[in-house]
C-alpha cells in the first residue's frame, strides 16, 4: 500500500525557491484545525486531517495547495463526523460568495 | 467551486514510476478568493454550532503568528556560549527549549549538530512536518513536492541547488521527520565566537541555517 | 530518552523495516520498507497515529526509534557519498530484529 502523498525518493524538477507570502485565510485554516483539536474541543486531530487528504484522491491531492488541501480535508472530516452538514455549509458558501461579488461591484477590496 | 464530501476511496498502491510531480502547487487569485469565502463559511456555520467564536480565532492567528527564526536564534546563541546548555539541548531539546521560556507544542524537538564534519539536512516526506511552535510557518520550498521528493534521494544535489557544495570530507545525514520528532539544526558557532554579543550572534542565524539549506 | 521496560530494541540494533501492507493512514513511507537499518536514539511511546487518523484515541501507545539508514541501501548504487546517511523514525511494530553481519563502522 502506497499512498499518493508518499513521494521520498520520486522524480521531482527543481525546488521552487520563490518566498510566497501566508496568507490570511491560510492562516484562519490552521487556526481553526488547532482549535478544532484542542483540549477542550478534540474534533479533528492532525492524524485525522493528514487521513482525510491521504484519501481524497490523487486528482485533488495533485492539482491543490498545501493549505487547500488541508481545508478541503478538514471539511470531509467534519461532514464524514457529522459536526456539520454539507448542506448548511453550501448555504453559507453561497451567502459569503454573494456578500463578496456585492462588495467588488461596489469597489471595496 | 469545489467543495467537500467527494469520496474517492484510492486504498490501492499507486504507481509512482511514471509520475514527475508539479513542484509546487500555487493558489491563483480566484484560489485564493475561494479559499477565503470557504474558510469564512465553514467559520460562521462552526461558530452557529457554538464550537468556536470569532475572538478565538483572531487569538490563535496571533499566536500562529507570534514564533518565527528570532527563536530558534536564542536557543542556538545560548547552545555556543554555555557548554552545559548545549549538552542539555542536546539530550533532550523540548526541555531545553522551554528551560529559556520558549513554549513548545510539539512532542519533541531533535536538536542535530553541525561539525567541520557532519552537516544535517531537515525535510518530510509525507506532508510538512516542521517545528512551527518554535520557527512559524515553514518556507514554501520546504513544503513543495520537488522538496520532499528529492531531499532523501539526492540530498547532495539538493544543496547545490540551495548555493551550499558539501566536500568529500563531510557527512551529511538528512532526516525524515514522519512522527512525533521535530527537528532543528544548530549551526557551527562563528570562528569570532566571542567577539560578538548574543543580539549580533543571533541576527547572523537565518531560517536556512536552522533547517540546514545553508552552512 | 531512556529506553524503558518492555523496549524490543537498543541503540545499534539491526533492524529490518516491514510492509505491514496496511490501507489507510501510516508514517512509515515507502523508500523504507523492507530495508536494514540501525537503531540510534529511542524516542519514548505515543500513540499510533494509524489509531489516531479513526479517532481511535485509548491507545496504547507504541515505541519509536529513530533508525539510520546507508543510502546505498534505499536507493541501490546511488551518486549519494557512502557515509552520508539518512535517519527516520519508526513505529515498534513496523520493526523486525535482525543478526548483525557486519560491523559498522
Amino acid at each position: 500500500m502506497r499512498g499518493y502523498h508518499d513521494i521520498g525518493g520520486d522524480t521531482a524538477g527543481e525546488i521552487p525557491q520563490q518566498e510566497l507570502p501566508w496568507l490570511h485565510w491560510e492562516k484562519q485554516t490552521e487556526a481553526i484545525r488547532n482549535l478544532l483539536g484542542d483540549g477542550t474541543r478534540r474534533i479533528i486531530s492532525l492524524d485525522e486531517m493528514r487521513r482525510g487528504f491521504e484519501s481524497f484522491g490523487a486528482e485533488k491531492y495533485g492539482k491543490h495547495s498545501f493549505y487547500r488541501r488541508r481545508l478541503e480535508s478538514m471539511i470531509d472530516i467534519l461532514i464524514e463526523k457529522g459536526v456539520i452538514s454539507s448542506r448548511e455549509l453550501e448555504h453559507a458558501v453561497k451567502e459569503k460568495k454573494r456578500v463578496w461579488d456585492e462588495n467588488s461591484k461596489a469597489g471595496i477590496e | 467551486m469545489t467543495k467537500g464530501n467527494e469520496h474517492d476511496h484510492d486504498h490501492h498502491d499507486h504507481d509512482h514510476s511514471e509520475v514527475e510531480h508539479e513542484a509546487l502547487v500555487i493558489e491563483d487569485d480566484v484560489g485564493n478568493i475561494e479559499g477565503q469565502i470557504m474558510i469564512d463559511a465553514l467559520q460562521s456555520v462552526l461558530i452557529s454550532r457554538g464550537l468556536l467564536t470569532a475572538p478565538e480565532v483572531t487569538k490563535e492567528i496571533q499566536q500562529l503568528e507570534s514564533p518565527g527564526i528570532h527563536l530558534g536564534a536564542k536557543v542556538v546563541v545560548k547552545a555556543w556560549t554555555d557548554p552545559g546548555y548545549k549538552a542539555r539541548l542536546l539530550s533532550n531539546g523540548k526541555s531545553a527549549i522551554q528551560e529559556i521560556g520558549i513554549s513548545v507544542g510539539e512532542a519533541q524537538i531533535v536538536v542535530v549538530e553541525n561539525t567541520p564534519t557532519v552537516h544535517n539536512l531537515i525535510t518530510c516526506t509525507l506532508c510538512s512536518c516542521y517545528p512551527r511552535s518554535i520557527l512559524g510557518q515553514p518556507p514554501s520550498w520546504y513544503i513543495s513536492k520537488a522538496y520532499r521528493a528529492r531531499t532523501v534521494r539526492e540530498p547532495r544535489k539538493v544543496l547545490e541547488e540551495f548555493g551550499v557544495t558539501l566536500s568529500k570530507e563531510i557527512q551529511l545525514i538528512v532526516h525524515d521527520s514522519n512522527a512525533d520528532m521535530r527537528y532543528l539544526v544548530l549551526p557551527e558557532p562563528p570562528a569570532n565566537l566571542s567577539a560578538m554579543d548574543a543580539t549580533k550572534l543571533e541576527a547572523t542565524i537565518g531560517r536556512d541555517d536552522l533547517i540546514g539549506v545553508s552552512r | 530518552m531512556s529506553r524503558q521496560d518492555g523496549c524490543r530494541f537498543k541503540v545499534n540494533d539491526c533492524v529490518e523495516i516491514l510492509d505491514l501492507g496496511k490501507a489507510g493512514h501510516v508514517r512509515i513511507p515507502f523508500y523504507v520498507r523492507g530495508k536494514i537499518g540501525l537503531i540510534i536514539q529511542y524516542c519514548g511511546r505515543y500513540l499510533n497515529p494509524e489509531d489516531l487518523a479513526v479517532g481511535k484515541t485509548s491507545g496504547p501507545t507504541i515505541d519509536l526509534y529513530r533508525v539510520q539508514f546507508n543510502h546505498s541501501e534505499l536507493w541501490g548504487v546511488s551518486e549519494n557519498l557512502s557515509q552520508d546517511r539518512l535517519v527516520i523514525e519508526i513505529y515498534d511494530h513496523w520493526l523486525k530484529p535482525i543478526e548483525k553481519i557486519v560491523e559498522e563502522s
